[in-house]
């Protein structure tokens, strides 16, 4: 338990009055409209939503996943986190194409993508998931927190679960997503500044830069200083097949939409941008920021390795990074420390509150129950859904123990034989809403068998991650792709008008003829006499 | 570098171009080296520095590469976004059924 002093109080206490003062300060733009209240009228500058791309990605879970990579692998762990890599190729490609669409929700660009029933069946599906996946992502971290506080203060874990979040949820309730942008960019210059300060501490406690050089040489650990040691091509817990896998999986995921579980919270940042530019920009460099906030959090995780080098419990090694900050900061710096942990885990509950709000009151609440809401109807709906998502993320937070091994199984699901669907509805006109859906029920299925059922009866070994994922995007694709050719292409009237509205990267050849044909888009003929007459 | 183009229409900044897939190419590249160069600069490596300056150079390329097209991608789609929010709103509210 760490000992606090008045200043550090004063720092929380401070800190806290900031977040709700914002939540506050913006209730009057917050409830103007749907837009506002999920969107911010779509009129943010680039540089606002990526801080909230960096915020909401650094979660209270996020340092304890980073500190047992870089713990176990060294630099080389580093890789772990490039999953985040995707942004890369999207900030140009589908970003630019969703941002596009105008479309609120992944759930309701299905329906501007993609035509008739199908789409609608995509859109409730979509929703629904996203709602649920939105409830169990807030207990997830909210039960991070938990332990957290348990560890610092003692606390009971719910009591840190429930405290900070409904806190939050303040704050979202008055102001919507304004207030969640607003909250999130501070809370991006705390947590940033907070990182580094914590980070650099622990690199001179562990006797400084090139104390750990030396140090980690003469354990004969010098490969830990290395980002690229693997153990084998097949072999070992790092081998290069692994290393070739997610690098293909994190760089060209970001030609499709729904790649990674994190794309449907960017997806809202990238509306919310007020042109394309901005979308592209903001989703860009909040990556390029975590990404090297992983970095600076991993040379610190060398120091601790460096002063605790054996410790065995997995348990105990993710928590390097607080016991940095609680083991080696001075009193008065106790509080800004654990301020900068609630502007981390603040930054990530309140933007998964409004985005699971926004899928409840767009795609459920209007689309299906209520096409005649006002304004003022949908912004109320959306405090009321906030409200039950944070009940809900109670609850799934309080059975976490039990239950974390079947949601991480949900999560890899969700990311494994969906992973090509995903691109190839964004890049083929061909592919239908059909196809779309068969990939994602054949998955659940296949993902059973590959996983735990065919292994339990010895019919396949058991597979490492990596090839898990192979064999499940092969063996997807035997059903949606034969259930898309044997099913209609969407109605071309829809395509053409999803065509010259996004301008869709990738194989839309009779769609792009079409939309020349009714005059809708210059021929190449015509933008080459152009561009010579430039 | 004449190869790479700087002046845009608005028709010709719709189309999916070299400068795209430039940009596709070094983007993830900015990243790595980014990440890379900045913990291996935080240990004072010598290499670190050199990895960090690649990043910072393929960072600015990629936006030389790139900005102008965006621009050009922003303006022109900025006129027409109200007719298309427009749409999307009458299709979540059932007011027209196209499928």
């Amino acid at each position: 338990m760490a000992a606090f002093g008045f200043l550090d109080w004063l720092w929380i206490v401070l800190y806290l009055f900031i977040m709700i003062g914002a939540g506050i300060l913006f209730y009057r733009l917050g409830k103007r409209s749907e837009s506002d209240f999920f969107l911010a009228a779509r009129g943010l500058p680039w540089w606002l939503p990526a801080a909230s791309v960096y915020a909401t990605h650094t979660a209270t879970d996020t340092p304890m996943w980073v500190s047992g990579v870089i713990y176990r692998h060294g630099l080389a762990g580093l890789w772990y986190s490039f999953f985040a890599g995707w942004c890369a190729i999207s900030a140009f490609v589908s970003t630019r194409i969703f941002r596009r669409s105008v479309a609120y929700t992944q759930a309701e660009w299905n329906t501007i993508r993609f035509s008739g029933l199908g789409a609608e069946l995509l859109r409730g599906w979509m929703s629904g998931w996203q709602v649920f996946m939105s409830m169990f992502i807030l207990g997830w971290v909210g039960v991070a927190m938990g332990k957290v506080c348990h560890y610092v203060f003692d606390w009971p874990v719910w009591f840190g679960l429930v405290f900070f979040s409904s806190l939050c949820a303040v704050y979202v309730m008055a102001a919507g997503y304004w207030g969640v942008i607003m909250a999130d960019f501070l809370q991006g210059v705390i947590a940033f500044a907070v990182i580094l300060l914590v980070s650099i501490w622990g690199v001179v406690a562990a006797g400084g830069p090139g104390a750990i050089v030396e140090k980690l040489t003469a354990m004969g650990e010098a490969s830990r200083l290395n980002p690229f040691t693997f153990t084998g091509w097949f072999t070992g817990d790092f081998p290069i097949a692994w290393f070739a896998t997610m690098i293909f999986i994190a760089v060209l995921g970001g030609f499709g939409m729904g790649t990674s579980i994190d794309w449907y919270v960017e997806a809202q940042r990238i509306q919310s941008a007020r042109t394309v530019r901005d979308a592209s920009y903001s989703i860009w460099w909040g990556t390029a920021l975590v990404l090297m906030r992983n970095s600076i959090w991993a040379v610190a995780i060398l120091g601790f390795y460096v002063l605790y080098p054996n410790i065995s419990a997995t348990a105990d090694y993710e928590m390097a990074w607080f016991r940095i900050g609680f083991d080696f900061l001075p009193v008065g710096m106790l509080g800004f420390f654990f301020a900068g942990i609630v502007a981390i885990h603040i930054s990530t509950i309140s933007a998964v509150l409004n985005l699971g709000a926004m899928y409840f009151t767009r795609d459920l609440y209007l689309h299906y129950w209520k096409r005649d809401a006002t304004e003022q109807q949908l912004v109320w709906v959306g405090r009321i859904a906030t409200l039950v998502l944070l009940l809900g993320s109670f609850f799934y937070g309080l059975i976490m123990e039990e239950i974390t091994s079947w949601l991480i199984f949900a999560l890899w699901i969700m990311a494994a034989g969906i992973w090509l669907p995903n691109i190839l509805q964004v890049i083929w006109w061909r592919f239908n809403a059909w196809g779309y859906l068969s990939s994602w029920i054949a998955n659940l299925g296949l993902s059973w068998l590959v996983v735990w059922v065919l292994p339990s009866f010895g019919v396949i070994p058991e597979l490492p991650d990596y090839q898990q994922f192979w064999a499940l995007m092969m063996l997807g694709a035997l059903i949606y792709l034969p259930i898309t050719f044997l099913t209609k292409p969407d109605d071309m009237d829809h395509l053409v008008r999803y065509y010259v509205m996004s301008r869709p990267i990738g194989f839309w050849g009779p769609v792009r003829r079409e939309a020349e044909r009714r005059g809708l888009l210059m021929t190449a003929r015509d933008a080459m006499a152009e561009r010579e007459a430039l | 570098m004449s190869w790479i183009r700087r002046e845009w229409t608005p028709a010709s900044a719709d189309e999916w171009t070299r400068e795209d897939w430039i940009t596709i190419v070094v983007s993830p590249i900015a990243y790595m080296l980014l990440m890379i160069g900045v913990a291996l600069s935080m240990l004072l490596l010598p290499v670190g520095y050199l990895v960090l300056a690649a990043g910072v150079l393929a960072t600015g390329f990629m936006h030389w590469v790139i900005d102008p097209k965006l621009k050009v991608i922003s303006s022109e789609y900025e006129k027409r976004q109200r007719e298309y929010l427009e749409e999307v709103e009458r299709k979540t509210r059932w007011e027209e059924n196209d499928g």
